[in-house]
């Protein structure tokens, strides 16, 4: 079969949406649905699109998100992050960044800190740009290539300059496999 | 005046077209602070004596109050009460080690500025750039008050005030006020102001960065402010002795200094003062109530005031002592600050090495061991204990280590082995180890320079702006 975009999509309807303007805690409750089980592995979409007054997608929070904005922002946990730009080995930095975890007891809170859970989305959504959006006709291949080289584990799809769904990276990684095996066998 | 400005424009314009990466632009932090009007009054000099080579060519610049040594080639370019020394370029035939390669150079080595603006900058040593072995480039680079490029190509960037690159070739880069860089080779890099880096790939990483909010009581230079802070009120102060010793054409020292060592007559020096044997006193370098002992020196822009500095002491260029005694074989890095008070005596052991742009400031005395390395900003014993280490334990580190915000990654040993190399270097360089035939140094070289003065055009369309000049032998 040769797949095109529309095929493979999720349709934006099945994705969870808030406002701009909405808090961490908001994306989070939006993010897990009261009926997801961890213990056998079934996760929902894990995306919470963000959108403004007149309903546009602007934004969208993924798990890595989500992530990054409970990282510590103190003046020492900069300084051991930059490291990284100016030549110290990844294995020092980690070890600098667990003797800091054990060293402040702050962090140990982060989880309830009312600072992080009221931190406005704009904040640490991820703003859109032009190549995070791909047509809903474009082919396999090419879906295939842009995300690889973009290094995009989801994109908006759009129809004119409407966004419709969302292609996600294990979606396409499943048609290229059926693809191959269609072919070779 | 109108050629200066265009030139000005000229060479802003070139700077930010290569650091338009980092979407940084240069024009709010100069526009207001270049002395157009001061850079008519002064006149440009260059040294001329049997030890340095000479050959200067200077092209639709201008150069107020700068001084030249060696060879150096100079276009399109605004310099202001710069020191361009190349006294230390290489020379044809010498051999230059890279990573196990001999190198030979073809030519002389020249400095070669083009497209830039460098106030109260002092650049000097050679090129190290393998690539570049016979041209030690500044091209589309501004430099703000007493910045170093110390044997550091550059092309594209903008150093802050009191900023030092060292042996290093910088492309595109941001180097803030108070930061010091020796990293071999750095490319679309801003770096915070009060970083210290100093790396050796594959052999060690360090770095410390000096606290913001603490650094800005002595160095304060952003977009439309100009440099503010300690550090220039204190070479403010003490702004006026200088302008008598360049206003005077012939200038005798009263000071008594040996045969061997040498102050130079574009040093201002307030009795008392004692030169020892071999020692090195450098054009623009202070002294006041001063004890220099056999073989230490006082490079450009240093100030010692009230201290007494036992012997073989390397004073880096910029670096300032006040009320301190300092063992022998003390390094102290470029533009530290070192200051103790009358009631409250700096105590410096010997061998003990202060990294390149280390703060102390103390209201009660302090002494620090013999043989410590010592960096950051101190204010207390307490601080002392933060930042610093016996170089013996040191050597010993091999892997990660961290104290407080300073990072080290590599062999301890080496880290050290190189700064010890370099120190005696620098001090056979400066002529510290001079046996009355053997091992001359700057420090007996430069009793043999004479002066030359050079001046701009005073009226009319090329007002301000030196007319094209070639000096050779």
């Amino acid at each position: 079969m040769n797949y095109i975009v529309k095929d493979l999509m999720v349709p934006i309807s099945d994705y969870a949406t808030i406002s701009e303007g909405s808090t961490f805690l908001d994306a989070l409750l939006a993010l897990e649905p009261p009926n997801v089980d961890l213990g056998a592995r079934i996760h929902p979409h894990w995306i919470v699109l963000v959108l403004d007054s007149n309903e546009k997608v602007v934004g969208k929070l993924s798990q890595i998100n989500m992530l990054r904005a409970l990282e510590p922002t103190t003046e020492d946990v900069k300084n051991i992050d930059k490291l990284s730009r100016f030549g110290f080995g990844a294995h020092f930095i980690t070890q600098l960044r667990e003797n800091l975890r054990l060293d402040d007891t702050s962090i140990e809170s982060m989880y309830t800190s009312s600072e992080i859970l009221q931190m406005k989305v704009e904040d640490f959504m991820k703003e859109l740009a032009d190549n995070d959006f791909i047509d809903e006709n474009t082919s396999l291949a090419t879906a295939a290539h842009q995300m690889s080289v973009r290094k995009r584990l989801s994109m908006l799809v759009t129809r004119e300059k409407e966004v419709i769904g969302i292609l996600k990276l294990s979606d396409v990684f499943t048609a290229v496999i059926h693809a191959i095996k269609s072919t070779t066998g | 005046m109108k050629s200066i400005q265009k030139l000005y424009d000229r060479i802003v314009q070139r700077a930010n077209i290569n650091l338009r990466e980092l979407e940084f632009d240069v024009n709010p932090y100069v526009q207001n602070f270049i002395p157009f009007e001061q850079m008519i009054k002064f006149y440009a000099f260059f040294g001329i004596s049997p030890h340095h080579r000479l050959n200067f060519q200077f092209k639709q610049s201008n150069l107020a109050g700068s001084y030249f040594l060696g060879q150096c080639k100079i276009t399109n370019s605004l310099l202001y009460k710069s020191d361009i020394r190349g006294d230390e370029l290489k020379k044809e035939g010498d051999l230059f080690q890279y990573q196990g390669f001999e190198i030979p150079v073809s030519r002389d080595e020249e400095i070669d500025i083009t497209d830039s603006l460098l106030i109260k900058t002092l650049v000097h040593n050679f090129s190290h750039d393998p690539e570049t072995l016979e041209e030690f480039f500044i091209k589309d680079t501004i430099s703000m008050n007493y910045a170093n490029i110390h044997g550091a190509p550059s092309d594209g960037c903008f150093l802050g005030a009191f900023a030092t690159v060292d042996l290093t070739t910088m492309r595109d880069s941001v180097i803030g006020n108070f930061a010091y860089v020796q990293a071999g080779e750095i490319s679309h890099l801003d770096i915070a102001p009060g970083t210290v880096w100093v790396r050796v790939p594959g052999e060690f990483n360090f770095m410390y960065t000096h606290p913001q909010d603490e650094l800005k009581h002595y160095i304060y230079f952003t977009a439309g402010i100009a440099p503010q802070g300690q550090l220039i009120d204190f070479v403010e102060d003490r702004k006026e002795a200088f302008q008598r010793v360049f206003d005077v054409v012939n200038i005798e020292h009263s000071i008594p200094v040996p045969n061997s060592a040498s102050l130079d007559r574009y040093a201002v020096s307030k009795p008392p003062i004692h030169i020892g044997e071999n020692v090195l006193v450098s054009q623009r370098a202070f002294l006041q109530n001063a004890w220099l002992g056999k073989g230490a020196n006082a490079q450009e822009n240093c100030y010692i005031i009230n201290s007494r500095l036992e012997g073989c002491n390397v004073t880096a260029h910029g670096a300032k002592i006040i009320e301190a005694d300092m063992g022998t074989n003390v390094f102290v890095g470029f533009n530290s600050f070192l200051k103790g008070g009358p009631d409250s005596r700096l105590n410096i052991g010997k061998d003990c090495i202060v990294m390149p742009h280390t703060i102390i400031d103390i209201k009660e005395p302090l002494e620090i061991p013999e043989g410590h390395l010592v960096w950051g900003m101190i204010k207390s014993e307490k601080d002392l204990k933060r930042h610093s280490i016996a170089i013996e334990d040191f050597t010993k580190i091999d892997g990660g280590f961290s104290m407080g915000n300073m990072f080290f990654e590599g062999d301890g040993a080496s880290f050290i082995g190189g700064f010890k190399e370099r120190i005696h270097h620098i001090l056979e360089a400066n002529g510290a180890f001079f046996n009355g035939g053997d091992k001359k140094g700057h420090a007996q070289k430069n009793q043999y320079i004479s002066f030359n003065t050079l001046q701009p055009y005073p009226e009319g369309p090329k007002k301000g702006l030196y007319p094209t000049i070639v000096i050779k032998p």
